[in-house]
């Protein structure tokens, strides 16, 4: 009794939402209907990924995370990258590492110099005509010309990369402008001058050394990836998309949204700003243009078997559809579902059962007396930040198969996760569930009546609607439950 | 007896208010130490400048014979200072047992101190494995406190406990409080005044964010004239 009282919203939420399904799907043959239900899901599983980050970051730290969508779509150009074109990865990696290096130095200039404001200013200004300088005339356009985006323009690796010995002087001038902007953050704060300086100039050298490598490997490197079976290349995307979104979102947290926690405006100007950056960095190094991924080959391989209704010639052949409810659904999208489940599951693990996740649990509810007990609370801000933005990415990598990479996407998503977690309560998980398979649902639903059109009782004629009303159901839906239930349907705080 | 902790003339702003203009105070190791003062006075906003929630813009906070104004909280804590918190912070959607072992510092704190802790607080055992947004008001104040006695700490700053409680309820209350200053010194906020002039050995008054007499206490119990300046009539 007690535990239907306290959930009564939740349940109140859950008969109508089962009410409005049974109202939606009558009429709908089964075949229709249970397609239209495992594509909702499917983008439910997307949605959840952005949007459990989106709702996790906001519960903890009450910041609205507005490039939580550039993350996504990172994510995805990450792994697409990697698992089409990783000379790309290889030349630019190695110089952002190097950058990073020269940043890393930040703790060790701090013991020798702390430079006045003016001088700040000044050292960003170097360091950023060194960077420009040591990227001068950087052919990112051949090294992206894979055939892929820019139809008819192939490019072999050995011509698209410049000579080890220019890369090299890129590489230094990365390192140096890095190392001149650290002179600009070097603060002396009690918790930098602390770091041991061994530790340091370790992790320094550690990082050029890695990057020097990364540079000299390009070659070999390549053909390993790209010789990789596609099952396993694609994995190792998932892993670069989530490396990738992670670190931009430690980076993130730690840079620029820090500074500014006692500002909740500039946060929100800034991360939405950032939105901006992102999407002009992208079309900038990838092209405006978007590209497919192919799905691999576990999803993805013809046979004459296949489709088939038997699960086990499914399984063993790798069919790329399987049979539900007598029509044929493509099994990369239960992959994308089975991501969306696994990924719950270690959240709520990670929530419920770790240290770490009853540390986050109280933070929610309140952040300083969690850091009174003597716990460092901006350490697990960063790392929040950072678990949040790895979803995203891996979610944008999940993603590429199914509907492709384009600088588009980061805006779709944010929006559509945004919609999620004021439906489902900011800062609850449960809520980032039920939120995403609703809008999935929604999504499905309307993008079938685009297709189909929709057939009322007393009318002759289907009604066939545009994709914009598609978009649009899922506003109406948030408007419901907002005026149902202005937290949203798990969401306490507001 | 050593001073384990000495404020010096702290200025406290909270925005662009100057919250506390001068408060100084020092708190010997193993007594218990009553800050007094009206609504408003600034008594939270003291304990919360020692624990570097609200760091003090000017003075010093020393404790143990170092200077730790402007460390950070967590920092400040893991020195060996509890909080408990006014309005009995404690983490509702944790179980009792979560408030308590979230507390710990090192691995096993809390089986160490189980015995002593549950001594003092039998109910939270009884309730160890329900949520704390379920306990009654009283438990949840105990529970504040035993979260602030997982960790060895060296000083306890406890917030107004007796904060609507039943009378019988701060009596127990005072029994607990007594009985776990044998360990640990304690600085004690406390609005009503019958129970800190019982606990405390020496008081320290402070009126509009500065500290304004201090002494010890069973002179001011008999200060009616004091009592009644700072504290106001319903004390006397
Ligand atoms: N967030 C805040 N913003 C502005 N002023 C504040 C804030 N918090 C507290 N103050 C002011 O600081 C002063 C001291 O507050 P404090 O909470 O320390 O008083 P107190 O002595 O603990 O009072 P009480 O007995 O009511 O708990 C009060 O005048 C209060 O109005
Ligand atoms: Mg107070």
């Amino acid at each position: 009794m007690a535990w239907i009282n306290q959930n009564r919203n939740a349940l109140i939420s859950a008969v109508i939402v089962v009410i409005v399904l049974a109202l939606m799907f009558n009429g709908m043959s089964p075949q229709t209907a249970s397609s239209v239900i495992l594509s909702g899901i499917t983008l439910a599983a997307l949605y959840f990924l952005v949007a459990s980050g989106v709702s996790l970051i906001f519960g903890l730290m009450d910041v609205l995370n507005f490039a939580h969508g550039s993350l996504f779509m990172i994510g995805a150009y990450a792994g697409w990258t990697y698992y089409t074109n990783p000379r790309l990865l290889f030349n630019t990696g190695s110089l952002l590492l190097a950058l990073v290096a020269g940043f890393a130095l930040s703790p060790l200039l701090a013991r020798f110099i702390v430079l006045p404001r003016w001088a700040r200013w000044l050292a960003f200004l170097i360091a950023f005509v060194i960077a420009i300088f040591s990227v001068r005339d950087f052919p990112i356009d051949k090294l992206v010309a894979m055939g892929m985006t820019m139809t008819g323009k192939v490019i072999p690796t050995a011509e698209a990369q410049e000579p080890m010995t220019t890369m090299l002087m890129r590489l230094a001038g990365a390192f140096l402008a890095g190392a001149v902007a650290s002179a600009g953050i070097a603060t002396r704060s009690a918790e930098r001058r602390a770091a041991p300086m061994q530790q340091t100039i370790a992790l320094v050298i550690g990082m050029i050394v890695a990057a020097v490598i990364i540079l000299l490997a390009r070659e070999p490197g390549e053909q390993f990836i790209l010789q990789t079976d596609s099952n396993w290349r694609f994995l190792m995307a998932m892993v670069a998309g989530a490396l990738t979104g992670g670190a931009i979102g430690a980076l993130m947290e730690w840079g620029l949204i820090r500074p500014l926690y006692s500002r909740p405006i500039y946060q929100i100007l800034l991360t939405l700003g950032l939105t901006f950056v992102f999407d002009q960095v992208v079309r900038f190094v990838w092209g405006p243009a978007g590209a497919f991924m192919e799905i691999p080959k576990w999803f993805n391989t013809p046979s004459k078997d296949c489709p088939s209704d038997n699960l086990w010639v499914w399984f063993a052949q790798n069919c790329d559809s399987v049979f539900i409810g007598g029509r044929p659904f493509p099994s990369y999208r239960l992959f994308i579902i089975l991501v969306g489940i696994l990924m719950l599951i270690v959240i709520a693990l990670l929530l419920q059962r770790t240290r770490f996740g009853m540390i986050i649990r109280a933070g929610v509810q309140d952040s300083e007396m969690v850091e009174a007990l003597g716990i460092n609370v901006r350490r697990v801000f960063t790392l929040v930040f950072a678990i949040g933005a790895a979803l995203a990415g891996l979610g944008g990598v999940v993603a590429a198969p199914f509907l492709g990479v384009y600088p588009g996407m980061a805006m779709e998503f944010l929006l559509q996760a945004f919609i999620v977690v004021v439906i489902g309560g900011l800062g609850s998980i449960p809520g980032a569930v039920a939120g995403a398979l609703l809008v999935g649902l929604a999504r499905a639903y309307g993008d079938n009546i685009v297709l189909a059109g929709i057939q009322l009782p007393w009318m002759k004629d289907a009604i066939s609607g545009s994709p914009a009303i598609a978009r649009a159901s899922t506003v109406l839906i948030m408007a419901i439950v907002l005026f149902l239930k202005p937290t949203g349907i798990f969401g306490k705080k507001d | 007896m050593p001073n384990i902790l000495e404020l010096n003339s702290i200025q406290t702003f909270i925005g662009q208010f100057h919250i506390l203009e001068g408060v100084s105070l020092s708190v010997a190791e193993g007594s218990i130490t009553a800050l007094l003062g009206r609504n408003g006075a600034g008594k939270t906003t003291t304990l919360k400048s020692i624990i570097g929630l609200r760091p003090p813009r000017d003075g010093a906070v020393i404790f143990a014979g170092t200077d730790i104004r402007g460390r950070r909280p967590y920092d400040i804590a893991a020195l060996g200072i509890g909080y408990v918190p006014e309005h009995r912070a404690i983490f509702r959607a944790l179980t009792v047992e979560e408030n308590l072992k979230i507390a710990e510092r090192k691995k096993g704190d809390l089986a160490r101190r189980a015995d002593f802790i549950f001594g003092l607080f039998p109910d939270l055992k009884k309730f160890i494995k329900l949520s704390a947004g379920q306990l009654s008001g009283g438990q949840q104040q105990m529970l504040a406190i035993a979260r602030a006695l997982v960790p060895d700490n060296r000083l306890l700053l406890i917030d107004e406990p007796s904060e609507g409680l039943a009378p019988i309820l701060i009596e127990q209350l005072m029994t607990s409080i007594r009985s776990l200053s044998a360990h640990t010194t304690v600085l004690l906020v406390e609005q009503n005044f019958r129970m800190a002039s019982q606990l405390a050995d020496s008081y320290y008054l402070i009126d509009d964010g500065k500290s304004v007499q201090h002494g010890a206490m069973k002179d001011l119990v008999n200060d009616r004239a004091t009592i009644q300046r700072y504290l106001g009539a319903a004390q006397a």
